[in-house]
């Protein structure tokens, strides 16, 4: 009892509106993504010496650097280097790792850093003057003067004409020697064994193509022991040539082939021979591609793989160095199977490994001999090429377990384990460019009846419904069966978790730039439904996302379009491209709402057909900034044209969302009186922006006339910085950075402005229209009245979106992306009210009208946060969709990041809460029940009684 | 023989006095108040005769006293009015339980009066009184009216009568544009 009290009084006290603990991973869903590991920079690791876990570690194409947990694909911690590096030309990064070493080392261009492996914090950090770091070695070797903690590391840099060796402090970063090479060659590549450092550079030979250059430095000092160069320049044309250069095994090797790929030549860093080896091709078709894995370890035997690729099968041989006489010998090979085959390499103590995986089995094999140890068949057999892994080898007695991290070439990273795949994470959503929520045949068909019984006459749709309700009883005995279920589960789970038949659990529709189409489930924490590769591009340039009944239709800048089964993900038709590129998409609804005609506009902004059934007027932009508008039977010349005054450049134009429903036409004020809303579905907000002058002009256009409503500009406006618009009902509202240096505002930093119209200043005043029901553009269109106020906020808005619900009741949010602290907040209309009293407290009206009195300094309260503690980097777009409950809507946002979530910015007035117990009102109920019937039978006898007596 | 009746035996005392009307109190007797408890019927009797025999002695006297009794009715609610506003003024304008209750007795008291105005003096009604009565009856209503408008500006400073722009404004509709656009923008 004390602790129902208790309970209550917590509830009582939480924040109102805010997402509660226990809504969190229930009501949103996130997508953490890294984007593509690169093959090179990807590994497990033991980050702790004192435990046996490992961490999944990558640094991906995004430049996104992660640690991912291999039990359960979970992102640990992640870091954006992109951020960091500030010189123009990265290509892509590095990153080293050792066992039991609690730092990773990455470096992209002539960024450097050090961060702690088991939480992702970092050590140190520094940026190269002198060039970008061509390589990066960690130093196994335990040398005396090595102190405690984080292993040093060699670092190779490429400045212009000179390459640089440095052996960086593994705990501050610190250079502790330095080599300069500075004969011209083109540093390469960096490798050290137990007792030298190697520096490998490619010198330029007389006529054409590299020989190899090996300088050995002493790692203690720096100093160059000796040299070596290997005549190599019939082969090595380019220093993508050199195949491998062997990383910390005991005997590093270089490799390359002739350029004929006839045979594999290999030398063992240090010495001067170059063993060649004839690549007997058992296919005999053309090799595509030659990797090679050698274990990254010290103690490692110095065993190697070199795996080869054609178009239609792979075959791999293994062989070993003979440590004295530095001479390479093929131990045996890995069968040529058809399909393809990733290989990683992983080390258990000495032993090496080999795991490959083709597209039906996982195979390991241990590199002394080669007899599989063990053999899984893949639950899953995958069509998706997998384009490389890398594989944790455990073995317990005489078998072994394994777990590979495999990616595959449409974006899914799996980690498979003993055959089964134990997650995926789908890394090409990274990439998307526009979504779209689904719509569902099921909901369709029921529209489309109940349309029918609308248009018919009374008696019409009485029978008509009648025979629907008939035949939906087919589905009674299902209905029945689900019965007690429904009821168990609606008593045991609450009623946040259990609203999918309200609209909750739709599907989005995601297209990325590299041609790839996913569905998303928001009721089933965004997994993928399903992923397809709609068109082999990676420039996949989508104008338009459309949802119509059961299909999307992805209409992209060349003309072409796909259309997609919304449930299977099949693809229903296709539109080949066209030779003219489009800017934009115009979408022409029918009037119910049902068919969606489309039509280009090309970048001068005419569109490119005419629409001879259409009565609408097109509003287009073209990409020299100016705003067109057009009569949709005539695309030749346009009706009205915006060109924004000299110096300034349309940057951006929004209009109301396609569903915006008003549930009230005015403001009811204190007085009862009544401010009437300028309401016009045609306004369109134009951003021009002067970059010369400093200043943003903002432009409230009608859509049909092309007259201007509203204009407003604003000085010391920073147009590098993002300026985000939007707009909804009757309220527009913009933000921008701006550094006003007049003397009546001293206002610098970021600002967001609103922007309320109204038909008349005065109250219960319908304006020049007053009551009429309708309006034309054309003849007379009266002027809004704009209250504007602004607002300083800590930090810049990138993108702006309005919550959407589906009668438009609720308040709105306004949603706004921060992409310096990587959140999506909902800022609830009611702050951002431009009525609000300035410098002087609410009167007793005014408070009733929930005016609260102005400050001009807005600080996000951290209830607004919809992703609360949650990283979402890199949001580009944030899409609202209502739901069939009028308290909540939708939001997913996408870019980087993939992030769903439900807003209730009225609070779930229309939902019971988790605090109600459907079990205890059900004992109430029963245990009323029960009293009755004992009750009953005593209380009767004893009226008997009475009577009796008297 | 002839058996002679015999004259019958005088009536005993307590009879003949029984029968005998009561001798007149000496006049220091009459001094003597009756003992608690005791009552002359007799008495009783003759000045009930007295009562009813006054009336019928004087109507019009019975018509004024009739028309200060129905008078002291028709007033009677004015007396309510004070009482009742400094009630509403204090309840506040806020819709609680108890000033709703309040209002709804305000309307309940003057509708059932005005109802029963005819049965409030229906004692009183007489074929003499009856057009003398039409004026009280007027009064009484007004003062019930009275009653009713006090309630009523109650209600309407609750804000529940729909007098104000805003309590139509559900009954008002969008501006409907003749001319669409459609946006291309992206």
């Amino acid at each position: 009892m004390r602790l129902q009290a208790a309970l209550f009084f917590a509830a009582c006290l939480s924040p109102a509106a805010a997402i509660y603990s226990d809504e969190v991973n229930h009501i949103d869903f996130h997508h953490a993504l890294l984007g593509n590991p690169s093959p090179d920079s990807t590994f497990f690791l033991k980050p702790s010496p004192a435990s046996n876990a490992s961490l999944l570690y990558t640094l991906s194409d995004k430049l996104l650097l992660g640690a991912v947990n291999p039990r359960d694909g979970a992102l640990v911690w992640r870091q954006n280097i992109s951020r960091s590096v500030n010189s123009p030309a990265h290509g892509t990064g590095l990153l080293r790792g050792l066992d039991g070493n609690d730092a990773v080392l990455g470096a992209v261009g002539n960024y450097i850093a050090s961060w702690s492996a088991q939480d992702g914090k970092v050590g140190w950090e520094s940026r190269l003057s002198e060039g970008v770091v061509g390589d990066l070695e960690l130093l196994e070797l335990e040398d005396v003067t090595a102190t405690s903690g984080m292993r040093d590391t060699i670092a190779v840099v490429a400045s212009e004409g000179t390459g640089i060796v440095r052996r960086l402090d593994g705990n501050t970063g610190k250079t502790v020697w330095e080599y300069k090479d500075a004969s011209g060659d083109v540093p390469f590549q960096v490798s050290s064994s137990s007792t030298e450092v190697f520096y490998i550079s490619l010198q330029s030979a007389m006529l054409k193509g590299f020989k190899i250059k090996v300088t050995v430095l002493d790692p203690l000092t720096g100093r160059q022991t000796r040299q070596q160069i290997l005549n190599t320049e019939a082969d090595v044309a380019t220093p993508e040539s050199v195949l491998y250069v062997g990383a910390n095994s005991a005997s590093p090797i270089i490799v390359w082939t002739d350029k004929s790929q006839k045979s594999l030549k290999v030398n063992v860093i240090g010495t001067k021979d170059i063993n060649s080896i004839t690549i007997d091709n058992p296919s005999g078709s053309e090799i595509r591609q030659i990797t090679v894995h050698a274990p990254r370890k010290l103690n490692a035997l110095p065993h190697f793989l070199v795996h080869f690729a054609t178009e239609a099968g792979a075959w791999a041989e293994v062989f070993h160095v003979d440590l004295m006489s530095a001479k390479v010998t093929k131990a045996y090979q890995l069968p040529y199977l058809p399909g393809q085959s990733a290989v990683a390499a992983s080390v258990i103590d000495a032993n090496v490994y080999f795991t490959r995986i083709t597209d039906l089995e996982a195979v390991v094999v241990s590199s002394a001999s080669h007899g599989i140890l063990g053999r899984w068949d893949l639950q899953k057999p995958s069509s998706d090429i997998a384009l490389h892994s890398v594989s944790e080898v455990v073995a317990k007695g005489k078998s072994v377990a394994v777990r590979s991290a495999l990616f595959r070439k449409h974006g899914d990273w799996q980690l498979i384990r003993n055959g089964q795949i134990e997650w995926t994470r789908h890394e090409g959503l990274i990439d998307a460019v526009a979504a779209t929520w689904a719509e569902t045949d099921a909901q369709e068909d029921l529209a489309h009846e109940l349309e029918v019984e609308g248009h018919e006459t009374l008696y019409g749709a009485y029978l008509h419904r009648v025979k629907r309700h008939v035949r939906d009883l087919e589905h009674l005995p299902d209905w029945l069966k689900d019965l007690p279920k429904r009821i168990v589960s609606s008593i045991l789970t609450d009623e946040v978790s259990n609203l999918d038949s309200f609209g909750v659990a739709k599907s989005v529709i995601v297209a990325t730039k590299n041609g790839r189409v996913y569905a998303l489930d928001t009721g089933n924490h965004g997994a993928v439904s399903w992923g397809i590769q709609a068109v082999e591009t990676s420039q996949w340039n989508v104008k338009a996302i459309l949802a119509s009944p059961g299909v999307v239709t992805i209409y992209s800048d060349d003309g072409s379009s796909v259309t997609v089964d919304v449930s299977t993900g099949e693809i229903v038709s296709r539109i080949e491209p066209s030779n003219r590129k489009l800017h934009s998409i115009a979408v022409f609804e029918a009037q119910d709402g049902s068919s969606l005609a489309t039509v280009g506009v090309r970048e001068d902004g005419t569109p490119v057909t005419a629409f001879a059934n259409e009565d609408g007027f097109l509003v287009t932009t073209s990409i020299d900034g100016r705003v067109l508008g057009w009569f949709a039977k005539d695309n030749k010349t346009p009706v009205w044209e915006f060109v924004a005054p000299s110096g300034q450049k349309v940057v951006d134009a929004t209009a109301r969302p396609a569903h915006d429903p008003v549930a009230s036409i005015g403001r009811v004020l204190g007085n009862r009186s009544v401010l009437y809303k300028y309401l016009n579905p045609n306004l369109a907000l134009v951003t021009a922006v002067n970059e010369k002058a400093h200043t943003a002009s903002f432009y409230l256009l009608d859509g049909v006339s092309g007259k201007v409503l509203h204009a407003t500009t604003q000085a010391g406006v920073d147009s590098t910085q993002p300026i985000a618009s939007v707009m909804s009902e009757n309220w527009f509202a913009y933000s921008f950075w701006g550094d006003v240096d007049g003397s009546e505002s001293p206002a610098k930093g970021y600002q967001l402005v609103i922007s309320e119209l109204y038909e008349s200043p005065f109250p219960n005043d319908r304006g020049v229209l007053d009551s009429a029901t309708n309006y034309s553009s054309t003849a007379t269109l009266p002027l809004p009245h704009v209250i504007s106020q602004a607002f300083m906020i800590p930090e810049s808005i990138s993108h702006m979106a309005v919550t959407q619900t589906r009668q438009g009741i609720t308040t709105r949010q306004l949603l706004c992306t921060l992409p310096s602290s990587n959140s999506i907040v909902g800022i609830p209309r009611p702050v951002l009210d431009p009525r609000r009293p300035v410098d002087r407290d609410p009167t007793t009206a005014e408070a009733e009208e929930g005016l609260f009195r102005y400050a001009p300094y807005l600080d996000f309260d951290g209830k607004w946060y919809l992703s609360h503690t949650r990283d979402v980097a890199g949001i580009k777009a944030v899409l609202s969709s209502p739901t069939l409950l009028e308290s909540t809507s939708l939001i997913f946002a996408y870019g980087s990041d993939i992030y769903g979530t439900r807003a209730m910015p009225s609070q779930a007035f229309d939902i019971l809460g988790k605090s109600f117990s459907k079990l205890q009102l059900v004992l109430t109920v029963v245990a009323l029940g029960a009293g009755v019937t004992v009750l009953a039978p005593m209380a009767r006898r004893k009226q008997v009684n009475a009577l009796w007596r008297a | 023989m002839s058996q002679a009746r015999l004259p019958p035996p005088p009536p005993p005392q307590w009879v003949v006095s029984l029968n005998s009307p009561m001798p007149r109190p000496s006049k220091a007797a009459s001094s003597i108040p009756d003992p608690p408890g005791f009552s002359s019927s007799r008495g009783g009797k003759q000045r009930q005769q007295q009562q009813q025999q006054a009336p019928t002695k004087r109507p019009e006297e019975t018509d004024a006293l009739k028309m200060k009794k129905a008078w002291e009715i028709a007033i009677a609610p004015s007396k309510q009015i004070p009482m009742n506003a400094i009630m509403m003024y204090m309840s506040g304008n806020s819709l609680q339980i108890f000033s709703i209750m309040m209002v709804l007795m305000l309307f309940k008291g003057p509708i059932q009066g005005l109802i029963g105005t005819n049965a409030a003096f229906a004692k009183y009604e007489t074929p003499s009184t009856h057009s003398r009565l039409l004026g009280v009856k007027v009064v009484y209503m007004l003062m019930q009216l009275v009653l009713l408008c006090l309630g009523i500006w109650k209600v309407n400073a609750m804000g529940l009568l729909p007098t104000t722009r805003s309590d139509w404004l559900a009954w008002e509709s969008e501006r409907q544009p003749l001319e669409r656009a459609h946006f291309a923008f992206r």
